[in-house]
């Protein structure tokens, strides 16, 4: 069952699962065009996130109990699937500060390492925590590796990252304390394009390795 | 044309902020004490959107090429447009200085800061450094033009100290439970409200982190979800971090409870040292205190 709980007194929190799977995105990505499709009164924007939305409302239209009735009526709706977008390349140089790192902690050849990451297509489960900021997953669990210990002040945009099963790539430079494998000159946010990020939960990508 | 003659600490553009691009990881922004930057708009004669300065710790001195009327609200200065809108005549300056009590003024200028708006806003964004106009804060030799964002007379007289909020701590935090109340034990909102938390140096427009101590709760990193201005939230360690204006949008720590949307104008003033108290609500009382200040904004009450 949706957990639905206040978010402060101008939004709410529909949690649909607690783990990464993208059964679950797909049904936050089907509720949020529901809720885009029937602007139910006083919904501002909501906020997708992996297995979660946020609905930000106008407590002076709108308050959590009416607003949650209306989230409500979309619960058990049948199994949905995320409409399906071509695969973005990303070209990715794998030159991070972290990959040595990762690679001793994973009994890993720096080249198996990057074989692995790169070897795969990743769902894009959430775009957050910074401007363009795109969580990807999942990762094999071969190169899963905890985030660092102590993050690190300054991240440059463009820079590629590892954390749990989850890889990253930061738009804009910002703090972060993901493992840091490569980077890329792949241009993700943009505040004069429109949309201003590159990706959006649910679209697919791959990375691929230049020289 | 207004002169930059001296920064300030930190001086950004602000106005009501971007909000609904939270799904960009675009925070919604917008000024940090968002009741003193609506007086000073109103004191002006401004519309609810015009762009103004928010000051920090030590404001900036501004040179005015003609005659204009300005207004200074929030954290105290010592300044004649001191919550009240006065003609600075041509050629002369504004230097706002030490700000005490409270931590951020408002320098509102009739007609507004007209800097380019970027996504929907002319404030400044410092995660994604675009917008304020020079995708930094202000500096020494930035000229600021003005626009004609006015849409009624400006207010002749002070603005009533009975309809302003205090500037000095301690500070009592209005909090409604969640969302991830459910990741802490049984009383462990009690006890939060039942300790006098402490405004570490740790602070800006992204959030304020808080020493609790005593309080010692147990949390876990959860699955990433998205996050709103005013999340206490709980670090593996116990420590508390509540998001501001600027806040990421998403995070992985379990929020305990979240500051309601008018108290985060008393958190914009809060300073290194501060004790700050929460205390829960219910959605009914948060909308009465919500009420409360928006009664204040058209002066009635």
């Amino acid at each position: 069952m949706w957990r639905i709980a206040p978010a402060g007194d101008r939004a709410l929190l529909i949690t649909i699962g607690t783990v990464i799977d993208p059964a679950l995105l797909g049904q936050v990505l089907a509720l949020d065009r529901a809720l885009q499709d029937q602007r139910p009164r006083g919904l501002l924007s909501t906020v997708p996130a992996y297995a979660s939305l946020l609905c930000r409302f106008d407590p002076g239209v709108t308050d959590v109990a009416r607003l949650a009735d209306a989230v409500r009526q979309f619960e058990g709706a049948e199994e949905v699937s995320i409409p399906s977008t071509p695969v973005v390349e990303i070209p990715t140089r794998y030159d991070g500060p972290d990959l040595p790192e990762v690679a001793l902690k994973t009994l890993l050849t720096p080249a198996g390492l990057i074989e692995l990451h790169a070897g795969r297509e990743y769902l894009v489960y959430c775009v957050g925590f910074a401007p363009g900021f795109t969580y990807c997953g999942a990762l094999p669990d071969e190169i899963a590796v905890p985030r660092l210990a102590s993050p690190r002040l300054r991240v440059p945009a463009g820079s590629i990252g590892i954390a749990g099963r989850q890889t990253g790539i930061y738009a804009v430079e910002s703090p972060g304390g993901w493992n840091l494998i490569g980077r890329t000159a792949l241009r993700l946010f943009d505040p004069s394009a429109d949309p201003s990020t590159r990706f959006k939960p649910g679209d697919r990508l791959r990375f691929v390795p230049i020289p | 044309m207004i002169e930059v003659i001296a920064g300030g600490r930190w001086t950004t553009i602000q106005d009501r902020g971007r909000p609904g691009l939270e799904r960009f990881g675009i925070p919604p922004g917008g000024a940090a004490d968002w009741f003193a930057a609506r007086i000073a708009n109103e004191l002006v004669g401004n519309l609810p959107d015009a762009a103004l300065l928010e000051c920090t710790a030590t404001g900036p001195t501004l040179r005015f090429d003609v005659d204009r009327i300005v207004a200074v609200t929030g954290g105290q200065v010592d300044s004649a447009a001191d919550w009240q809108a006065v003609r600075v005549a041509r050629g002369s300056s504004l230097a706002i200085g030490m700000i005490a009590p409270g931590l951020r003024t408002y320098v509102a200028v009739r007609g507004g800061i007209d800097v380019p708006v970027v996504l929907g806003s002319r404030s400044f964004c410092q995660l994604g450094t675009f917008g304020g106009g020079f995708g930094r804060p202000l500096a020494a030799g930035d000229r600021l033009p003005i626009g004609r964002m006015f849409g009624h007379e400006l207010v002749v007289e002070p603005w009533p100290p009975s309809h302003r909020l205090p500037l000095q701590g301690p500070w009592e935090v209005h909090v409604i439970a969640g969302p991830q109340i459910d990741a802490f034990t049984g009383d462990a909102l009690e006890r939060l409200a039942a300790t006098a938390c402490r405004v570490t140096p740790e602070i800006d427009r992204m959030g304020l982190r808080l020493k609790s101590p005593g309080l010692r709760l147990q949390s876990q990193e959860i699955l990433t979800v998205p996050m709103t201005a005013g999340a206490i939230q709980v670090t593996p360690s116990g420590g508390l971090i509540v998001l501001h204006v600027d806040h990421q949008t998403t995070g992985g720590y379990p929020v305990i409870a979240t500051v309601v949307g008018a108290d985060l104008a008393l958190l914009a003033q809060a300073r290194p040292g501060d004790t700050v108290r929460f205390r829960a609500v219910d959605p009914a009382e948060a909308a009465r205190a919500a009420r409360r200040l928006t009664d204040w904004l058209h002066r009635e009450s």
